[in-house]
């Protein structure tokens, strides 16, 4: 589990972590019921979206409000330091 | 003013032969919503001076004789996913508790443009996951016709809101039933659009291959209205749809006799409380004495949807939250070097079951995991999906119940999350399938508790929905 949580970016604390392991398994011996079926010749699922294709737009630059402005309105953004030296 | 009894179209009406102001209805209504609310406590952020001004200059434009829009002053309320420029998109979480949307979804904007007022933005389970409305980090919301019970979820703000008279219409979004459920719940009608219909574009990702803005209103005109407004293309959303947008307005009167309705006998097993059996029951005998075709059906894997979605749903959340890192969006924890700030980060903004869900996800798409749980449901989805296409090839329309039970006591659930996820049995089958789906109210049990009726039909096949809904919500007047 304390592999899992480094891998979500989370961490597992002692308090609780009985609490949770036990509603993990529960649910995972839940979901064991799906190896009671032979999928063996089915194909995952297609995506549901009509005719099963994406709809794009042509490659054209176009005015849009949203998130490039507002980089204009506050000018830069300021973010935590994410590089660190090795 | 109050807005029980009254409809979108009769207060249209109104406004336009200036019986009733705008701003005289949007100033009343937050009256009762400042009555109302502390109880229900359906809203996260209310946006009263916005609306007032929105009414303002509605009135401006009756007043010089303008032609006014289907909506035109009709208080609509908003989930809190959903983004509105300049307001706060909280998604119940503390994540994202102060993180203020730079611009408008285009479901919202629709809206907006066919005149109607947003009144506020309602509570949700966090980032929608949850069946009640309790995994909100704020608090809890109620369900007005037992406050000691809970409205549903994840939109069940926008349930309350409707069910309330706080609003006359709401958008929620629906991934594994978050719209019908509540509806289900609180008494109102709930429409979850084909996948794609809607367009997602500012609504804020929880399982992509699943969410559908949709809206929730207390009748089933309501409802037609609000999906002509919101459906169609949006160069913003890749998954949107171009298919045709039917009138499904003036569609809700065309006859429906012969429409034939199947009835899955794998929905009426188990755990279906005898009352809601009940209502059912005598909601088919209704159909059929409307001159439909009643057939029973078999949908085989239904009993493995709900770990399909578990697993599907898990995973897609576990990859969309993962840009909550403490950089980019709201919240953001000190550490001493970016692992750590992510971890504190995540710790403190996300609340116990959406780390749970990404625990799982993560888990089920991890190397040597991958095939035996997500590639596996993935496949099981497919199932699910020829299931319903066979079924549509000898019927037009499902019936079914929306929920197993009427709504539950607040901390009934809590403790046990595989518990909370099996009250969805009955309505995630519909995203699996990315189908349209809608509860109608059919009645109330013998404590006075709202039971609510599921339909779903083909892909794109809303119109029918609708129809089926409206002529049913006539012969059985079970409107509130």
């Amino acid at each position: 589990m304390e592999y899992v949580a480094g891998l979500a970016g989370l961490e597992v604390g002692d308090d609780g972590k009985k609490e949770l392991a036990g509603q993990l398994s529960r649910i995972l011996d839940y979901v064991e019921q799906l190896n009671r079926l032979d999928v063996s010749d089915i194909g995952p699922a297609p995506p549901v979206v009509a005719g099963g294709k994406n709809v794009l737009r042509d490659d054209r630059v176009a005015a849009r409000t949203g998130s490039s402005e507002a980089g204009k309105t506050v000018g830069l953004f300021r973010v935590p330091k994410v590089i660190t030296e090795r | 003013m109050n807005l029980k009894g009254i409809t979108a179209e009769k207060l249209v009406a109104l406004y336009r032969n200036r019986d009733l102001s705008v701003t005289e209805v949007i100033s009343g209504l937050f009256d009762d919503i400042e009555r109302i609310d502390p109880n229900v406590r359906a809203f996260i952020t209310l946006m009263r001076d916005r609306a007032l001004k929105d009414a303002r200059s509605l009135d401006a434009r009756i007043a010089s004789g303008d032609t006014i829009e289907p909506f035109a002053g009709v208080p609509v309320a908003v989930k809190d996913n959903i983004s509105i420029r300049d307001v706060a998109t909280t998604c119940g979480s503390r994540m994202l508790e102060s993180d203020v949307a730079p611009y408008t979804a285009t479901a919202v904007e629709r809206l907006r443009g066919a005149g109607a007022i947003v009144v506020g933005k309602t509570n949700l389970d966090e980032f929608g996951m949850g069946s009640s409305t309790e995994n909100s980090a704020f608090f809890v919301t109620r369900n007005p016709h037992d406050l000691d019970r809970v409205p549903g979820g994840s939109s069940g703000g926008s349930a309350a809101s409707v069910a309330s008279g706080m609003s006359l219409a709401a958008l929620g979004s629906d991934t594994g039933g978050s719209i019908r459920q509540p509806a289900s719940f609180c008494g109102v009608v709930g429409l979850k659009p084909t996948y794609g219909r809607v367009s997602r574009y500012g609504l804020v990702a929880f399982a992509s291959s699943m969410d559908q803005i949709g809206p929730l209103s207390k009748s089933v005109r309501e409802a037609a209205m609000a999906l002509a407004v919101i459906s169609g293309l949006d160069h913003y959303d890749s998954t949107s749809s171009g298919a045709r947008i039917g009138d499904y307005v003036r569609g809700l009167d065309r006859p429906i006799k012969e429409t034939r309705i199947g009835i899955p006998k794998e929905y009426f097993a188990g755990n279906l409380d005898p009352e809601v059996r009940r209502k059912i029951e005598s909601a088919i005998g209704l159909f059929e004495g409307l001159g439909c075709a009643i057939e029973e059906i078999s949908l085989p894997h239904t009993e493995y949807a709900i770990a399909t979605y578990y697993i599907i749903a898990a995973a897609e959340a576990s990859s969309n939250l993962a840009r909550y890192d403490g950089v980019r969006y709201g919240l953001s924890e000190t550490g001493r070097n970016p692992g750590e700030m992510y971890r504190r980060t995540r710790m403190s903004g996300f609340g116990t079951e959406v780390r749970r869900r990404i625990l799982l996800g993560t888990y089920a798409l991890s190397a040597g995991y991958y095939d035996a749980y997500y590639n596996r449901a993935l496949k099981v989805r497919t199932l699910v999906l020829r299931d319903f296409q066979k079924a549509f090839e000898g019927v037009d329309a499902i019936l079914t119940p929306t929920t197993p039970t009427t709504a539950f006591r607040i901390g009934e659930k809590t403790a046990d999350p595989l518990e909370m996820y099996l009250s969805d049995v009955f309505t995630i089958t519909c995203n699996l399938a990315g189908l349209p789906g809608i509860s109608v109210p059919c009645g109330w049990n013998s404590t006075g508790l709202p039971v609510g009726m599921q339909l779903l039909a083909n892909h794109f096949q809303e119109g029918l929905l609708l129809r089926l809904a409206h002529y049913f919500e006539k012969a059985g007047g079970f409107t509130l």
